[in-house]
């Protein structure tokens, strides 16, 4: 008996837990897409992330294929995992025949295989299409692998960043609106110190963190300190953002925070939902991130706290006297067309077809209001959405993510909001344009970057992290800065600047 | 392609109808039927899938396949042993082994010599099911209800050391606290669990050797000490070794949830090194070296603890 169980013992020791999947048996694909008579319906196959927690009904859906004579299948992938799953579908050859890219850190590990042909160019087709033409070529340039178009993209603010907080805790302890992060430091110290809710307990921080150092609060901190965009213009060329002074004050500035007990303390392990949680339920009063998200932490603070009160600012000054926030490149989602899915240009133009038909106006605010009258009404020419969340969690949310384009492009409906402190968190994210940190290796394009970047800036990442709890002094992340250098990023940055050089000379001719 | 193989051993065997073999297997023929599935199941799921191994020495590209990638030799080998984080990943995987093997390992032993002296069998029943069942909550629960309670913000420790006065521990954020947290967590889950095997190994033990050893007046400890261990031995060696053979499978998950940029250093392990170098950044072929490497490491330890097994007049497992 002993025996067999050695044998199994010794398999099992010699399957590798990696994934050695045989990527060769690249799948049929499918749909058969326009292959078919153009009477029955278009087959096409989706992979896209998921924003809610709940699988979503496919009403919306049922009415998509019913107005463009299609049949989706769409592969819902929790966000969470989204990347993961992608990579490990590309891996195998299981692509289906529409992926969406959640950003463009996705569109950069997708460079190699774009560059090895196995994704279709759409570029000289989108002028055949009545809307897809309308996109726009600085957005596109932007989503461009050499110069040529692969993909369709979402259009997103190009930036979104800036502070929220408790506007009814600020009064009470008659505090002014912050200009400057030390201004903005003294609302979060008071927050903490004097007992903002009132009810006689220190139990209040004053901001709520997470576990990321771009889309939580430290970018944007970083950014009104003056530091670039993850690459900045240093004597003339490029370098990493952490290189700059404005980096290391900015850590500085969040170490005092967590000294002081101002930041959650456990920041670098707390989730996106956590993080919120300490919002709405009043242990925390700051929120340092994407201001849209006011509605939402609305929405839900408002039936537990009747006397809460939201505000949103923008263009704080750090210390140099000078503002700024970084921007994304224009676009959030992209979606890409494998060629191991969608066989013949044929099929390529079935599927492009239907997106054409998903841009059009009445369609756009089908998947991103639903349905009028059930999930969104007209007041002012507007959409006006219900307040059931939800009904528009389950029924509409999902589909969102599938919109090509965006209000500049696809004519949908501008939205109305009811709640007047969103509204305003609209109008600072279109007034942020005006003091946007671009990113300007974002045209640009480096091979080691796109081999070990990912690794590389988890150095940086866990350095910041350390510096900022205290483990690590200056020193200590000088230290961990040179072995980012030593390990690929000097040669990142030499590519880098050789790219720079070379696009700036042909901008001149 | 394995399929094909045993085709090809069946009609060589047709070839010579006389042959011994042949007519053994005819006459159990019912007995290997049975194992067939089995047989099936391990080529199919695992000797199968270890062709995939060879992109350990290509450069595997998705959309080249293994048959077209390049291959580069030894090269991915070359760099995990070059790579900085080789020593400290493999030390950390050595230690947490190591304290798998001092601290969790006797537990499961421990407990089953008390149960296995509880009298009345309703209360053991009742005890045995209650240790079980963490056994089967996933590690991302065990491992929230561990952030939950510790947590510096409101974590009901912290709020119990707050309240005895005492400073207040940032358990999650320090790296000196990551081992012993990992080692509890497991014999949290698994203890009971581990109980099954030895249970099962002293029900085996014939009543008589206690019968005659009460009769000489040997107290309970003593009846433990001299009947009991003993009997359960074989086992204890052979669980031994098979918890060697996982030497290098410390639990991805449970250690991936709760790796984070302050604990690194200690708690980064081959098996979370594949996954952030492998699959979150599409290096496949370097983390399939990792993985290979660490199963050879395995293997290694197996044979090695076998043989000691045996040299020690063991069973062993093979």
């Amino acid at each position: 008996m002993w025996k067999k169980n050695g044998a199994l013992l010794m398999t099992a020791a010699l399957s590798v837990t990696a994934i050695a999947g045989c990527g060769s048996s690249s799948k049929e694909a499918q749909g058969s897409g326009g292959a078919q008579t153009p009477a029955g319906p278009t087959k096409i196959t989706i992979m896209a992330n998921l924003h809610t927690a709940e699988v979503p009904s496919d009403l919306i859906e049922k009415k998509v294929e019913e107005a463009t004579n299609t049949q989706l299948e769409i592969n819902w992938v929790p966000d969470g995992s989204y990347e993961e799953k992608m990579n490990a579908s590309l891996a195998t050859g299981t692509l289906p025949q529409v992926v969406y890219l959640k950003n463009q850190s996705s569109l950069i590990l997708f460079k190699d295989a774009i560059r090895n042909n196995q994704f279709w160019e759409i570029g000289p087709l989108l002028k055949d299409y009545p809307n897809l033409k309308n996109l726009n070529q600085t957005i596109l340039n932007n989503t461009a692998v050499d110069g040529k178009y692969y993909a369709l993209y979402q259009e997103t603010p190009l930036s979104r960043q800036g502070v929220i907080y408790r506007k009814d805790w600020a009064d009470a302890l008659g505090i002014e609106p912050p200009k400057t992060t030390e201004d903005l430091y003294k609302m979060m110290k008071a927050f903490t110190e004097n007992d903002p809710d009132k009810n006689g307990k220190k139990d209040t921080i004053g901001l709520t963190d997470r576990n990321d150092l771009i889309y939580g609060a430290f970018k944007t901190l970083a950014s009104y300190f003056g530091t670039p965009n993850s690459w900045g213009e240093k004597d003339g060329k490029l370098a990493p953002d952490f290189t700059f002074p404005n980096y290391v004050e900015t850590m500085k500035y969040v170490q005092r925070l967590h000294k002081e007990g101002i930041i959650n303390q456990d920041f670098p392990v707390t989730s996106k939902t956590d993080q919120q949680n300490l919002f709405i339920t009043g242990k925390a009063g700051v929120y340092i991130g994407s201001m849209a998200d006011v509605i939402s932490l609305w929405q839900k603070i408002n039936p537990v706290n009747k006397n809460a009160k939201l505000d949103v600012v923008n263009r704080i000054t750090g210390p140099q006297g000078t503002t700024g926030i970084w921007s994304i490149p224009g676009y959030g989602t992209a979606m890409l067309f494998p060629k191991s899915a969608v066989k013949t240009e044929k099929d390529l133009r079935a599927i492009l077809t239907f997106y054409d038909k998903l841009m059009s106006p009445e369609l756009t605010n089908l998947i991103y209001f639903g349905v009028e009258g059930t999930h969104y009404k007209l007041q002012d020419g507007k959409a006006a959405v219900v307040d059931d969340i939800k009904l528009t969690d389950r029924d509409v949310k999902p589909y969102q993510v599938l919109m090509v384009g965006g209000q500049s492009t696809n004519g949908m409906l501008k939205p109305y909001f009811s709640y007047d402190t969103k509204a305003k968190a609209e109008e600072l994210i279109l007034d942020n344009n005006k003091v946007l940190i671009n990113d300007p290796t974002a045209p640009l394009d480096s091979k080691t970057y796109t081999e070990k970047g990912v690794r590389l800036q988890d150095i940086i990442k866990d350095a910041t992290y350390n510096f900022i709890i205290g483990k690590i002094d200056e020193a200590g992340f000088q230290k961990e800065v040179d072995r980012w250098k030593k390990e690929g990023g000097d040669k990142i940055i030499e590519e880098y600047n050789a790219a720079y050089t070379k696009a700036k000379s042909e901008a001149k001719k | 392609m394995g399929q094909s193989a045993v085709t090809s051993k069946v009609s060589i065997g047709g070839s010579k109808p006389k042959s011994a073999l042949l007519r053994r297997l005819v006459k159990n023929r019912a007995l290997y039927l049975m194992i067939l599935p089995g047989l099936f199941f391990f080529l199919i799921f695992k000797y199968i899938p270890m062709f995939g191994l060879v992109i350990a020495f290509q450069d595997y590209k998705p959309y080249l396949g293994v048959l077209n990638s390049p291959w580069v030799g030894l090269d991915n080998f070359r760099r995990l042993f070059e790579e900085p984080m080789f020593f400290r990943i493999l030390s950390n995987t050595l230690i947490l082994f190591g304290m798998n093997l001092v601290f969790y390992f006797p537990v499961p032993i421990l407990l089953a010599l008390m149960l296995n002296e509880v009298r009345r069998n309703g209360f053991k029943r009742v005890v045995q099911t209650l240790i079980y069942i963490p056994h089967f909550m996933s590690w991302v629960i065990i491992v929230s209800i561990t952030f939950v309670m510790l947590s510096v913000d409101r974590g009901i420790v912290n709020e119990m050391l707050a309240a005895m006065g005492l400073a207040k521990v940032n358990f999650l954020l320090n790296a000196d606290w990551f081992r012993p947290m990992y080692i509890l967590q497991i014999i949290w889950r698994e203890a009971g669990w581990g109980t099954i095997i030895y249970l099962a190994a002293m029900a085996a033990i014939d009543p008589q050797l206690y019968e005659a050893a009460r009769m000489d007046g040997a107290s309970r400890f003593r009846q433990m000490w001299h009947i009991t261990l003993p009997s359960i031995r074989g086992v204890i060696v052979m669980l031994l070794i098979l918890k060697i053979g996982d030497v290098l499978e410390l639990g991805f998950e449970q250690v991936y949830l709760l790796l984070n940029s302050a604990n690194r250093e200690v708690a980064e392990i081959f098996d979370t090194y594949v996954y952030t170098a492998g699959l979150k950044q599409g290096q496949y072929s370097f983390s399939t070296a990792v993985g290979f490497f660490k199963s050879i490491v395995g293997l290694i330890l197996v044979m090695a603890a076998n043989w000691l097994a045996k040299k020690a007049g063991e069973e062993g497992i093979y």
